[in-house]
């Protein structure tokens, strides 16, 4: 069993985030990035799988800024290899151009199946699970939390609203969007993070040619105008608490 | 002139709500485009679902064994299908787990873009213009779509009455792909929401995110759910990280709720979770962020640290 | 040889070949265990010994055991002449300590220390099965019993072997022998002197010789290995000073401690030193807070778990026969993380036993395997990302200077006379902030040339090593080090006690050499120079709470409580006062776990103890976290009106007449 997780930094939403002077992307210069964090789950769902019954991990991203901390983090994590994909701009690529630029090499690399995060803060254009599964003519389940072997084929749980969920078997090769592992993520602690950096070495591989959205363009980037907005009760925690209760007593909200 | 094309969701239970929202902005767009609005409804058994599609011009009905239970990959064989053959200007799906699956997939094999996470649309001109929320809801993307397109729609951000309404629609057969005879996935088992709880049926709600630390602060809340008459919700990242069952949460692949009262406890505020519990009566938000959308929909809000205001209210409301 | 002395050779030889081969069995894993190189500064490791050992200067700290086991110290030195004289003349016939004194002052001394050798088992046993401090609980009461009956077996066998000796009538040290004498007088009244007594003489001799030999054989098997271990163990103590905990060595595959053969061998000898004494445990404030960790019984576990392991036994055997894992198993992780490295346990072991680098060592391995609370992960997680433990931008860290009407000083672009190092909870935590506010403008009255590292401040990592992420720790200090190395600047000074000690103490170890100093040392050299100037002395009653890592870490006791007496205040101490201060519960990376199990937090402990003084308005502290720790305690016990937490520095702005800090 050959597995490739997928997996690709977004801006880290802790910090402000700032619209560039064009007004239709992010100021760059600004932005910290972070592994997304269901691309996160998706290692982890990776990792799990190897523990269960022996797995080789690859993880797989496109070059970019950081991205070596990415996959040497991965790699202290369990992954068995790091693929590194040169698109030929170091400029995060929306998931379409993503999944066309990743197509070729996840194809040379042979996995039996794609695990990647079900979306990414920034997939504004559609996310890169579906996309990958159609370049690469495979089938595809989005929004799993749970993804177990059953012979040349995978057992899925997918969610759907209402807390509903399906088990559904997908063959092999396939790529599955993961919303949560069955566990948390683990942590990594530095000093693994620093053998995986000491000891491996990352591989490269060309990317294909990235086809466009063609159609679709972002013409702005803002903050969200101001809602109506919650009224803010402001004071100690005692005098908030007075507060609410007034609040709920006029609605007749009180228990009883 | 450009039609609009609704995939319409469905399960064992029906036309899924997202359906009718979905519907009422095809209405508009429609008009704006002036071209009709097409449903397509994609089911082992179509009859008894297609009755409630009246607000379409068009009900395009399309039946295989393999389109139910729901199968990602013989929906979006649909849908590619029903693009092809009607070739519409615009494509509204809804962004839900169904919708992920389907709209990528579709728009991957039509060679249309796509645009996520729609919470406005609009004509310009001979464009289709969309609002979309990013970056966990605290930047609005607006898009331009001059051709074809493919969009998903965030669930609650269109009314549903408008697509509930309407006459009676003109009906067309649309032939199921030869694909669905020969599919890579596989329908084992449904699991129902589990636990035996139903917070949808909750008229008060205390609802915990990220911000409440850890499983051992749980208490809490569940003190203070108690002290309202109330059950306990959590969002998305407390049931992933497993110190809630799945039964508890609220939002995007959990529960949709519309309580009296819904308290937000260290919820930030994620588009997922917004579109669960925005159609609360009254909803109150405690989150030490002054700056997270939770307080965008919230009635009241609060900064205070959750630690030293929960105990606080709790206390409060015991004595009273 | 007479028979007599054959039968005492063979016991003797017997009873000696047991003992050393439980010795070796004992020591053989110490010799494969890891090195610890504990051999410098020899005179000072001496000196220790004469203190503690001939001083008794920890033991005497609790009056009451110090007195007792001074007495029954005391007593064994002296009377292993008597024991000595007993073998000697067992063995060797005509064998006397006469021409040193064996029948006139060794005498005189023998007799009275028998008394007071039996006045301290006396106390003791009324310690041990009346008085029951709960330090006992826990400790092998049985073993305590038996080791408190032989001694007292030796004892009164060798008075009673003297008192009828001196009875037959042929004791040449009869006259010095004053309490042997007074009983053979009482034997005398019943008819027992002269031929008579030499009989009894007799059975009391042999009692009393096997009671010794029953003494040595036992010894090994039981905590009176002290007897044996407790002098090198003092003479092998950590010289390092008390800040810095032991590296790890992060090129291995592993690090830290998951089976008992990886502790080093004064570790392991720390084990067999420990007489379960339980003042560690009396201390500890995770031990009051109801948690599961005793240091004590935290060391008894390790030492049961090498003796399994080693297949010795003869301590309490673990159910399954010692196969169970260390950690999770004999040792639990939650025992692990209640810890919270105050060092109180350290401080008062008589026989300076490593508690902290043990758990420690521990810890590290857990963080290896990534088993921690959820909590925890998250906010090493941000360590990693941000630099911070508050999951917050780094370009957030100074902006508590937006609201304080001047600049300061970025100390990375101009030279400055102090670098303020603000750390994390002065800089980001809200209830704190207005005090780091108040400090800045203190300093700015004062006409102190001074600037912060704005952004470029991390996160000193004091907590993240006690926590046991290692090389996050190095991440970090490698970061501040670089940048401090960029600056300048004459001296450091820390608002947390906690950045102080990676800064003054730890980072020595990775090559700095920069004065550090905690603000309160500052504010009293201000006061004292004249530069700050009280305009409203305050003329209350304040108590002060020692932050661990100012005071028992660092050694500063003194400059807060000068600087809280030139304010105008009257400080009225707790019971738990400077090296005895009782920790908030925060430390060690606790502040950043839950509370589960904690029955009563030792920060409302603490603040119970303060307002039990009668007559403090406020209760002070100098470390930003206890400023959210007693804030916390006092609101949660209802006790605003009687007791007020106030930081140093609020108190000095509130003398200074500057703007009162409101502090939330």
């Amino acid at each position: 069993m050959h597995i490739a997780v997928v997996v690709k930094q977004v801006p880290d939403l802790v910090e402000e985030l700032e619209v560039d002077a064009a007004g239709t992307g992010l100021d760059r210069a600004w932005v910290k990035m972070k592994l997304n964090e269901f691309d996160d789950h998706a290692l982890e769902q990776a990792v799990l799988l190897k523990e269960a019954g022996g797995a080789q991990v690859s993880v797989v991203a496109l070059d970019g800024e950081g991205i070596d901390q990415v996959l040497y983090a991965a790699v202290a994590r369990g992954a068995d290899r790091a693929l590194k994909v040169d698109a030929g701009t170091q400029e995060p690529l929306d998931s379409r151009r993503a999944a066309t630029a990743l197509a070729g090499a996840i194809r040379d690399l042979g996995p039996d199946l794609v695990l990647t995060g079900v979306q990414a803060a920034d997939d504004l254009f559609g996310q890169m699970a579906p996309f990958l599964a159609a370049e690469l003519g495979w089938p595809h389940v989005s929004v799993v939390s749970q993804v177990e072997v059953a012979g040349a084929a995978v057992r899925v749980q997918q969610e759907y609203a209402g807390g509903r969920m399906a088990t559904l078997e997908v063959d092999l090769p396939a790529v599955i969007g993961v919303q949560a592992a069955p566990q948390p993520p683990r942590y990594v602690p530095v000093s693994r993070l620093r053998q995986a950096m000491a000891s491996g070495a990352l591989e490269t591989a060309t990317a294909g040619a990235g086809a466009g959205t063609g159609g679709a363009a972002v013409t702005q980037l803002a903050k969200p105008e101001a809602g109506r907005g919650a009224e803010m009760l402001t004071g100690s925690p005692d005098q908030v608490a007075e507060k609410i209760e007034a609040l709920l007593r006029e609605r007749g909200l009180l228990r009883g | 002139m450009g039609n609009v094309l609704v995939y319409v969701e469905n399960s064992e239970t029906g036309v899924a709500p997202i359906a009718f929202e979905l519907l009422g902005a095809a209405r508009r767009l429609a008009a704006g485009l002036g071209g009709e609005v097409e449903a397509l409804v994609a089911a082992g058994a179509t009859a008894e679902l297609a009755p409630a599609l009246g607000a379409a011009d068009v009900i395009l009905r399309m039946e295989h064994p393999a389109l139910s239970p729901y199968l990602p990959e013989a929906h979006v064989a649909a849908l590619t299908e029903a693009i092809r053959s009607r070739d519409p200007q615009v494509v509204l799906v809804g962004n839900t787990s169904a919708g992920i699956d389907v709209a990528a997939g579709a728009a991957a094999a039509t060679q249309r873009p796509l645009v996520a996470y729609c919470t406005g649309l609009a004509v310009d001109g001979e464009a289709v213009v969309a609002h979309s929320q990013v970056y966990g809801g605290k930047l609005v993307a607006t898009t331009r779509t001059e051709g074809p397109g493919v969009f998903t729609v965030v669930a609650g951000a269109f009314p549903g009455a408008e697509g509930q309404s309407g006459g009676k629609a003109a009906e067309a057969t649309l032939a199921a792909p030869a694909t669905l005879g020969s599919l890579h996935t596989r329908f084992i088992a449904a699991t129902a929401p589990s636990g035996g709880i139903d917070i949808g049926r909750a008229d008060r709600l205390v609802s915990v995110g990220r911000g409440i630390g850890g499983p051992e602060n749980l208490e809490l809340a569940q003190e203070l759910a108690a002290a309202l008459g109330a059950e306990l919700g959590a969002s998305r990242p407390v049931v992933d990280s497993g110190w809630l069952p799945k039964a508890r949460q609220v939002g995007k692949s959990g529960m949709t709720v519309k309580p009296k009262l819904y308290v937000a406890v260290g919820i930030s505020g994620a588009p997922e979770h917004l579109e669960g519990m925005r159609e609360a009566e009254l909803i109150l938000a405690v989150n030490s962020d002054a700056n997270a959308p939770i307080f965008e929909v919230a009635h009241f809000g609060s900064t205070c640290d959750l630690f030293d205001l929960l105990p606080a209210l709790t206390e409060r409301l015991q004595a009273s | 040889m007479t028979p007599t002395a054959i039968v005492l050779a063979v016991l003797l030889i017997a009873t000696l070949a047991w003992a050393g081969y439980r010795f070796q069995r004992l020591l053989r894993p110490l010799f494969q265990a890891p090195r610890e190189d504990r051999l410098d500064h020899v005179g000072q490791r001496l000196w220790g010994v004469v203190t503690n050992v001939g001083g008794h200067s920890r033991l005497l700290k609790n009056r009451y055991s110090g007195t007792l086991h001074l007495f029954i110290f005391s007593g064994f030195v002296i009377l292993l002449t008597g024991i000595v004289q007993a073998f000697g003349q067992g063995l060797v016939p005509g064998f006397s300590l006469a021409p040193i004194g064996g029948n006139t002052w060794i005498a005189l001394l023998q007799d009275l220390f028998d008394v007071i050798v039996m006045v301290g088992l006396a106390m003791a046993a009324y310690n041990r099965y009346v008085r029951k401090p709960e330090r006992f609980r826990g400790s092998n009461e049985k073993d305590a019993t038996i080791i408190l009956a032989l001694i007292f077996a030796v004892v009164f066998d060798m008075l009673l072997h003297n008192a009828f000796r001196v009875a037959t009538g042929t004791d040449p040290s009869a006259p010095w022998r004053p309490v042997s004498s007074g009983l053979a007088a009482l034997f005398g009244l019943v008819g027992i002197h002269g031929r008579s007594a030499e009989l009894p003489a007799a059975i009391f001799y042999w009692t009393h010789v096997l009671a010794v030999l029953a003494f040595l054989a036992y010894i090994p098997t039981s905590k009176h290995l002290h007897i044996f271990v407790g002098i090198p163990n003092i003479f092998f103590r950590n010289l390092q000073p008390n800040g810095v905990l032991p590296a790890a060595d992060l090129s291995q595959p592993s690090i830290g401690v998951k089976d008992v053969h990886q502790l080093g061998w004064k570790q392991m000898l720390d084990l067999y030193a420990c007489t379960e004494c339980g003042r560690c445990q009396a201390v500890c404030p995770a031990h009051a807070a109801g948690q599961p960790l005793s240091p004590k019984l935290l060391i008894m576990d390790l030492r049961d778990q090498l003796l399994d392991a080693e297949g010795i036994g003869g301590h309490r055997q673990a159910a399954d026969g010692g196969s169970r894992e260390l950690l999770g198993g004999r040792i639990l992780d939650q025992t692990l993380w209640s810890c919270t490295t105050c060092r109180a346990c350290m401080q008062v072991c008589p026989l300076h036993i490593e508690h902290v680098p043990k758990i420690v060592d521990m810890r590290r391995q857990l963080v290896e395997q990534g088993r921690m609370e959820p909590r925890l992960q998250d906010t090493l997680a941000s360590l990693t990302q941000h630099g911070n433990s508050f999951n917050q931008s780094e370009r957030m860290r100074a902006r508590w200077t937006r609201e304080l009407g001047f600049e300061v000083k970025d100390a990375r672009k101009q030279a400055v006379d102090v670098l303020w190092f603000v750390g994390d909870f002065a800089s980001y935590d809200p209830r704190v902030q207005p005090m780091t506010r108040a400090l800045a403008r203190i300093l700015q009255r004062a006409g102190v040339d001074f600037g912060i590292l704005y952004e470029a401040e991390r996160n000193t990592g004091n907590d993240v090593r006690r926590v046991g992420e290692e090389g996050l720790y190095e991440m970090l200090a490698q970061h501040n080090l670089e940048t401090l190395g960029k600056c300048s600047f004459q001296r450091i000074m820390t608002t947390d006690p906690h950045s102080l000690n990676a800064l003054a103490q730890e980072y020595r170890t990775l090559g700095s050499t920069y004065p550090v100093i905690h603000y309160t040392r500052l504010l009293e050299e201000l006061l004292t120079s004249g530069a700050l100037k009280p305009e409203r002395p305050l003329e209350r009653v304040a108590t002060y709470h020692d932050p661990c890592y100012l005071g028992r870490y660092n050694g500063g006791f003194d400059a807060p409580r000068q600087v809280l007496a030139r304010l105008g205040l009257r400080v009225h101490e707790m019971g738990r006062c400077r090296e005895n201060s009782f920790c908030c519960g925060a430390g060690g990376g606790r502040i950043w776990m839950d509370d589960t199990g904690v029955t009563e937090r030792p920060s409302e402990n603490r603040i119970r103890e303060a307002v039990a003084l009668g007559d403090a308005d406020y209760f002070v502290v100098a470390c930003p976290k206890d400023v959210v720790m007693y804030t916390a305690a006092v609101q949660s016990l209802g006790m605003e009106d009687r007791i007020q937490v106030k930081d140093v520095i609020e108190l000095t702005e509130m003398a200074l007449s500057l703007e009162p800090a409101a502090v939330a």
